[in-house]
């Protein structure tokens, strides 16, 4: 059964492979395959500490694979540059999306290619789990992006997140754990530690208002920052404490079905050494996701003669405010989620 | 803020147990100046590829050996972790390769528009990089795992067989697989939100948001995320499945002679 589901997860891939490459009939811009790529000039420009970049002007041709005027041959100038920082290389071969003078690459084909790579691999290690897991994330996907519509639609972005929250326990706990009072206990838990997580942020951006946190990196915004910080910090914590609260759950559990009599205070003993053990390795998840980010700016900002003292405070503010948040999330639910599996798992048991 | 946050980090570590929790609070503190180090030495020109290893190396020991001590289990999960990041480096780069993430994308433009383009790095390796250090942290996590519970296993069960063991460290890892894709989905979610919301207030397309630099670049991040938890969890348990044997039958040997 294994052997077949994974040939059809195979074929399914290759299938969607094939339309991926093929979609170009999809877009309502142009799109062009190129055939030659010849360079026109060169030069070379030194910045403001005598580094040199070489800049390439090169004329690309190519064939255009959809529209009215599908066949034609095309050429078009475009501009690149040796550090690739806002410019692309492309090669023949390449099909790129054409957007008035903007020149773009198809990424579609690359993102199918990866995220199957991903399904095949999970499905060879964690076999049916592990496609569960990958269901899981397609649902949480889906509530998010509803989510966001709504927002978008004018309700207030915090009460959006907040019942989305709920909806995402629930629905991930459930799928990985069943309709169960592990499940049960591990979701008012999940619930309980993100309103105690929050309320201890708030209080902290109440009295700090945002202080050192510098909101550059969302300059892109067209909504006040403010507006935002908090929401995606509750989202971006919320995946940590529920992998606690079912940790805990679970060998909460576990214990109470080896032994009926264990006392509530070995209980907690016991939550507590299994929580010293995922605290560790659980925040360093969450340190390197977020504090990675920081990398392309600050090579650009050092390259441009910035002091790095001045920099790193603000560079990495917002990545270290997500990463204490989630952390202290992971931290706080350990407690939290022992009382409540051990009040709700042991009156079930008596 | 970010102080005070801290400060709340510290003091609810110390709660849970004093010991473990200023080790592991030191530990962070050190994995921070290690990443700057590894950013300061990109940013003077060193091939950033290589920079990224070596920093991945070293904060996967300040993990495994600062952390939770010198034994099999650490032992095995770093030479893992060795083997697994030598693998995705060679993905990572043929991916990044082909796809072509490496720089900002036009969402990012007003965030850059200060500095000057020129600065001679090549910013594909910078992007390779980037997926490196993204990964390491779940990468090790899920090794220390699986070798900390295959340990266990073995303790209780001295009779199993290298390949009992093994098989005994994938079931293990099926379950640490689905947490741990929820942590870093959830983790990326809330980071991809502000841009999700640049793209509904811009008018992206469904196809322009998929080819879309910043998005593909995030996309590809996540899931070499993902990919280095689950190949990690099949070659710690063949590492540590042999490892243990192996001391095993040593102690074997000794009490004999």
């Amino acid at each position: 059964m294994k052997k077949v589901i994974g040939a059809v997860l195979v074929l399914l891939a290759i299938a969607a492979l094939i339309f991926v490459y093929n979609d170009d009939f999809m877009y309502s811009q142009q799109i062009m395959k190129i055939t030659k790529i010849e360079t026109v000039s060169e030069q070379t420009s030194h910045n403001s500490l005598g580094l040199s970049e070489e800049h390439y002007t090169k004329k690309i041709s190519g064939v255009i694979c959809n529209g009215k005027n599908k066949g034609e041959q095309k050429e078009m100038m475009y501009e690149q540059t040796y550090s690739s920082v806002v410019t692309d290389r492309f090669r023949t071969g390449d099909k790129v999306i054409i957007d008035g003078t903007e020149i773009q690459l198809k990424r579609d084909f690359y993102i199918v290619l990866i995220t199957y790579v991903f399904v095949i691999l999970i499905y060879i290690v964690g076999s049916y789990k592990g496609l569960l897991s990958v269901a899981s994330v397609i649902i949480n996907s889906v509530v998010f992006y509803i989510g966001l519509k709504l927002y978008i639609g004018g309700l207030n972005l915090m009460f959006v997140c907040s019942i989305e929250v709920i909806v995402f326990a629930v629905l991930s706990l459930m799928l990985a754990g069943g309709v169960n009072k592990k499940t049960l206990s591990a979701v008012i838990s999940v619930i309980i530690s993100s309103i105690v997580m929050m309320a201890l942020l708030l209080i902290v951006v109440k009295t700090t208002d945002y202080k050192g946190i510098n909101f550059m990196e969302l300059s892109f915004l067209t909504v006040p920052a403010e507006d935002i910080v908090l929401p995606e910090l509750l989202i971006g914590s919320v995946g940590a404490v529920m992998d606690v609260a079912i940790t805990i759950a679970s060998s909460m559990s576990e214990l109470i079905d080896k032994n009926k009599d264990i006392s509530e205070k070995d209980l907690n003993k016991s939550a507590k050494e299994i929580g010293k053990d995922i605290m560790g390795t659980m925040s360093n998840v969450l340190f390197f996701t977020y504090l990675c980010a920081g990398l392309p700016v600050f090579v650009l900002a050092m390259r441009n003669g910035f002091l790095m003292r001045n920099y790193i405070a603000s560079n990495f503010s917002l990545e270290l405010a997500r990463f204490l948040t989630g952390s202290i999330g992971i931290v706080i639910t350990i407690p939290i989620s022992a009382f409540v599996s051990i009040k709700i798992l042991k009156r079930g048991a008596k | 803020m970010n102080i005070i946050l801290a400060v709340i980090l510290l003091l609810l570590m110390l709660y849970i147990d004093k010991k473990r929790g200023l080790k592991l609070f030191l530990s962070l503190g050190l994995n921070f100046v290690i990443l700057i180090v590894i950013f300061y030495f990109t940013a003077l020109g060193l091939n950033a590829i290589v920079c990224s290893l070596v920093g991945c190396f070293a904060v996967s020991c300040v993990m495994l050996f600062l952390v939770n001590g010198e034994s099999i289990k650490t032992i095995s999960s770093i030479k893992a972790i060795g083997i697994v990041l030598l693998i995705l480096s060679v993905l990572i780069f043929t991916m990044t390769y082909i796809s072509r993430i490496a720089g900002f994308g036009y969402e990012s433009y007003e965030e850059i528009n200060m500095f000057s383009y020129d600065v001679k790095i090549d910013f594909t390796d910078i992007a390779i990089a980037m997926i490196l250090i993204s990964l390491i942290g779940a990468t090790v996590d899920s090794s220390i795992a699986i070798s900390s519970a295959l340990y266990e296993v073995h303790e209780n069960n001295k009779e199993l067989t290298r390949k009992e063991l093994f098989i005994s460290g994938m079931n293990i890892g099926k379950d640490i697989l689905c947490t741990t894709t929820n942590t870093l989905m959830f983790a990326f979610l809330g980071d991809f939100m502000t841009l999700l919301i640049w793209f509904q207030n811009c008018d992206y397309t469904f196809l322009q948001a998929v080819n879309a630099k910043t998005f593909a670049a995030q996309i590809i991040r996540i899931l070499f995320s993902a990919i280095g938890c689950i190949i990690v969890i099949p070659i710690t348990a063949y590492i540590t499945a042999g490892a243990l044997k192996k001391t095993e039958k040593n102690i074997d040997a000794q009490t004999l002679s």
